[in-house]
């Protein structure tokens, strides 16, 4: 692809320091590892990547599109050589112009999995290898690997993100006269590009030989012992996995070093480096990971670092699985600040409560409403449910094959039982390419025979359809329960917005259950029922859940092919039956019908008084389902939350 | 069944000015980004369209080109264009008009960007590239109806070359790119679901269209309406002046659109703008300032002010204001003004 000399130029882009030197230092030192540059659309992530172009000395930047196939990815067999000579040839894929290079993935977080899979492997070790179509060829791979994405649209697995070296935040910025330099530098490119460039070139030029020199004088820069110790340290503090952590801030502070006329590393560049090099890697509950809190600053996160060194560095790390569970929710226990901040040393007092609020909603007289509390971000709560094969859907939560003729072309594979539907043309005339010599042609300069047919594999995302079932009763609304409920539910609303989920609602309370949102992709109708809610009366548990799977039946029937997922929320305390005494009872034996059918269930757990009759427990237990509390789902508590996810 | 039939006439629509001058503008300037038209169905749309393009007068283009190349304009001569210009050293040129090209929703992505011509492959045993939609979209006007009921990647596509001006293909074996300077035009109907913030944000411009309510404008819409089937060719003749005078003040702003100039400050009100309605990233400002810039050629003016800027916030912000997807999604056209025109007011 032509190089693009009138790009955007580098040094024209106002700010984002921070961006501009972690691509800079990978240029300077390819060892570091690529960068990821996360954050909201519109702040020049793409345009500072492309304009490398004019500042790197002798490396190139090669874009991966979004939509690429495999077999441009890794190479393939030459068709014309093939056809016309009988020969095998290789034909170079973007890993090949890669090496040596920049690739570049704008968007890396919607990239398809199978190619992500493909790239790890040849970015872990530095080959691509190639056995397909015939051919079999291996070539060296090594490439800065440059992404940039917006955390909105989805999150980026550990395993890739632990890929790039280095980690940057962007956002837009808050002076005014400063954007308005932003705004007239772009005016100004747009109406005379090329103009523009050469306005800039003394600059870019400064910019390029800085980094010639720079990269010639890594060689000679020594990393002391004391070095090595500080960057292993902080990766340790920070509790990175595995040891790449120290190794890249090692690298990054070398070109730090080398761009600074120096010979040496010294403690400033060590800590400088690891701004960069842990944020992504860090799996402590103070410093929560990009994907959740994109506000977080790196040098906030620097100021964190340093006051762990100046304790006493041989603590040890928080290391159990339970303390960490238990610690957030105290903390985020003193910070969820409505609900339960009554005595809850006072039972009886609660007790009696909700007792009182049953008892006059039953009489349909004292119904509250609540307004939702501020909603917040929500941390995977929704494991993907596994690979199915779908046949349409266009949202985004879980991976499926789908064997409509929708969703991504990513690769193709021989056809199953002569189904000869979705023919991968390109995969099946090279198949036939090597062939030719011993076929009868007719005219053709290509003869296709049956064997050769290869079909296409398609990836599609589909969403779930989430049926929210919500405890109205009194004892919700209880100690402002219900506020936090539906700021809870808000935010789950909004998680499912994002991931473009289907949604219902089912509300019960006093004798029944009743279908407030029949299932809909409109997110922002189910809000507008959610916070009109009112609560009051009995808890009508089991018809509730009765409810919940009758709908689910249903819409099964009329499209087999949907991910449901029922919602439960709700303090399990069944107060009220249809039959008999026992309505905790009724309503687990609900919830082992829906988790006989394998319905997939998540129950939220409200109840926050003192004794702990974990209901909810038994019932997620009738129901196969996952159990959270409301501050589970807060993103801050991410670590314990990904635990029971993952 | 005659041949020609006699298209609509852009001034005969009654109404909907500002979607109207939306599509205008991007006519005139392309690179505002294009226009996503919100609204129920049956409000004229796909009609204006259509008819905007109409109106246009023919311009040149390179015989024979796949991709609709100017001849005028060197730099972005495809591949196949810039061969011939190279051996033959010139380029024959036709005339020809503005076309809208229409993406289905059920479009796929191979018919979208192109993809492997396998006829010539068998026949030929060689690899050529089969254009897609986007190939014929060059320099003309892509019409994408339901926008928000795409497959997502599709979308995706479509805004990435809509950005950059190019299509790039690696896939299928196919390793190709091509100019993809297209208007953009999406309409949706915001009951069936939105767009992706990330997508509403590559649009320029946004209009928020509704059925007319007043009474008396209701019946000249179906007046109009009866009278153009009835007798097209009259009733487009006695639009023509009309027509031609629009035309002709369309391309008078095309000329005069690379001397518009701006003061300093304009720029730093628009930034205040958009901060204080919590717009993400900065393409809010630019594409504010360059709509302003495109909306003073429009009506003769070399310079771009205070009045242009208060005009070109009402297409530019609405859809980027940054709120969780629940807020009252339109916050009050009245109190976005109020808050402009407090900042407007005060820059002084």
């Amino acid at each position: 692809m032509a190089q693009d000399r009138t790009g955007y130029p580098f040094a024209a882009v106002v700010g984002q320091d921070a961006v501009k030197k972690a691509l800079i230092w990978n240029l300077i030192n390819p060892h570091i590892g690529g960068v990821l540059i996360s954050g909201e659309k519109g702040t020049a992530k793409s345009t500072l990547v492309r304009g490398i172009n004019c500042i790197a000395p002798d490396v190139c930047l090669v874009e991966l599109p979004l939509n690429v196939t495999e077999d441009r990815l890794c190479g393939n067999i030459n068709f014309e050589h093939a056809v016309k000579y009988g020969e095998k040839r290789f034909e170079d894929g973007i890993l090949k112009h890669a090496h040596g290079n920049v690739l570049y993935v704008d968007e890396v977080n919607l990239l398809s999995d199978h190619i992500v899979k493909t790239l790890l492997e040849s970015a872990s070790s530095g080959i691509n290898v190639v056995e397909r179509e015939g051919i079999s060829y291996r070539h060296p791979s090594r490439f800065v690997l440059a992404g940039s994405m917006n955390p909105e649209e989805g999150c980026l697995r550990p395993q890739f993100l632990d890929r790039f070296g280095l980690y940057v935040e962007v956002c837009s910025e808050q002076d005014s006269r400063i954007r308005a330099e932003i705004i007239r530098r772009r005016v100004e490119y747009e109406r005379d590009p090329a103009a523009f460039c050469l306005k800039w070139q003394e600059e870019s030029e400064r910019l390029r030989s800085d980094i010639r020199r720079a990269k010639a004088a890594l060689a000679r820069i020594e990393v002391t012992a004391n070095a090595m110790q500080l960057a292993a340290s902080m990766a340790r503090e920070g509790n990175c996995a595995g040891h790449r952590a120290e190794l890249v801030i090692v690298e990054t502070a070398k070109a730090i070093a080398a761009l600074d006329f120096r010979v040496a590393i010294n403690i400033s560049d060590i800590k400088e480096a690891a701004k960069y090099a842990l944020p992504h890697r860090t799996r402590e509950k103070q410093t929560p990971p990009p994907y959740s809190q994109p506000q977080q600053e790196p040098q906030e996160e620097q100021e964190l670092q340093e006051q762990q060194q100046q304790q006493e560095p041989q603590e040890e790390p928080v290391a159990s699985g339970d303390d960490r569970q238990d610690h957030p929710r105290e903390q985020s226990k003193k910070d969820h600040s409505n609900a339960g901040q009554d005595d809850r040393s006072d039972p009886n007092n609660q007790d009696d409560q909700e007792s009182d609020q049953e008892q006059e909603g039953a009489e349909g007289q004292n119904e509250l409403i609540d307004l939702p509390e501020e909603s917040f971000i929500v941390s995977r709560w929704l494991k993907d449910t596994g690979i199915h094969t779908v046949q349409k859907g266009s949202g985004k939560r879980s991976l499926v094959k789908t064997s409509s003729r929708q969703g991504r072309y990513v690769r193709y594979r021989y056809p199953i039982n002569q189904d000869l539907q979705d023919i991968a043309f390109d995969a099946t005339l090279r198949a036939a390419a090597l062939h030719q010599a011993a076929r009868e042609k007719n005219g053709r300069a290509v003869a296709v025979e049956t064997s050769d047919i290869r079909v296409k594999v398609r990836e599609k995302r589909t969403g779930n359809t989430i049926i929210f079932v919500v405890d109205a009763s009194g004892s919700m609304g209880a100690n402002k329960r219900m506020k936090a409920v539906k700021g809870a539910i808000l935010s789950l609303l909004n998680d499912a917005y994002q991931k473009r989920d289907k949604v219902g609602m089912i509300a019960f309370k006093n004798h029944s259950a009743e279908l407030l949102l029949g299932i809909t992709r409109s997110v922002e109708m189910a809000e507008k029922k959610l916070a009109s809610l009112p609560t009051g009366g009995r808890t009508p548990l089991a018809a509730g859940l009765n409810l919940a799977y009758e709908i689910v039946k249903a819409s099964r029937v009329k499209d087999k092919d949907i991910l449901p997922v029922i919602v439960l929320i709700s303090d399990g305390r069944a107060t009220y039956c249809e039959r008999g005494r026992d309505a905790f009872g009724e309503a687990v034996a609900a919830g082992q019908r829906i988790g006989a059918e394998k319905i997939k269930s998540i129950v939220i757990d409200t109840d926050e008084s003192y004794i702990k009759l974990n209901l909810s427990e038994k019932l997620a237990k009738s129901m196969n389902a996952d159990r959270f509390v409301i501050d589970d789902l807060r993103a801050q508590n991410l670590v314990a939350a990904v635990s029971l996810s993952v | 069944m005659k041949n020609d039939i006699k298209k609509y006439p852009f001034t005969a629509i009654v109404g909907q000015e500002r979607m109207k001058l939306a599509l205008i503008l991007n006519v005139i300037n392309p690179f505002l980004g294009g226009v996503l038209i919100r609204g129920e169905k049956g409000t004229a749309k796909s009609t204006a369209v259509r008819s905007l393009a109409d109106m246009l007068p023919e311009r040149p283009q390179v015989e024979g080109c796949r991709f609709s190349c100017s001849p005028l304009q060197q730099e972005t001569l495809c591949s196949e264009c810039a061969e011939k210009l190279a051996n033959q050293k010139r380029l024959n040129t036709i005339s020809s008009k503005m076309k809208v090209i229409d993406l289905p929703v059920s479009a796929t992505e191979d018919r979208v960007v192109g993809t492997l011509d396998i006829e010539y492959a068998i026949k030929k045993g060689e690899k050529k590239f089969e254009p897609g939609i986007l190939a014929q979209a060059n320099r003309n006007i892509l019409y994408v109806d339901e926008v928000n009921l795409l497959d997502d990647h599709v979308v995706d596509i479509l805004l990435d070359s809509a950005a950059m001006g190019i299509n790039t293909i690696e896939r299928e074996g196919i390793s190709f790119s091509h100019p993809a300077r297209f208007t953009l035009v999406g309409t949706m109907n915001p009951e069936e679901g939105d767009l992706r913030p990330q997508l509403l944000d590559r649009f320029g411009l946004v209009v928020d269209v509704a059925g007319e309510n007043d009474t008396a404008q209701r019946v000249e819409v179906i007046k109009r309406r009866l009278a153009y089937e009835k007798e097209p060719v009259a009733f487009c003749c006695s639009y023509a002046g009309e027509q031609s005078a629009v035309a002709e003040k369309i391309n008078m702003a095309k000329e005069r659109l690379p001397r518009v100039s701006f003061e300093d400050e304009l720029l730093e009100m628009a930034a205040r703008i958009s901060i204080a309605l919590g717009v993400d990233g900065h393409r809010a400002d630019i594409v504010m300032i360059k709509t302003a810039m495109t909306i003073a050629a429009f009506n003769g003016k070399e310079k771009a002010g205070k009045d242009e800027l208060r005009e070109a916030a009402a297409y530019v912000l609405p859809h980027r204001m940054r709120r969780k997807p629940f807020d009252d999604s339109q916050m009050g056209t009245d109190s976005i003004e109020e808050m402009i025109g407090r900042i407007l007011d005060s820059g002084e």
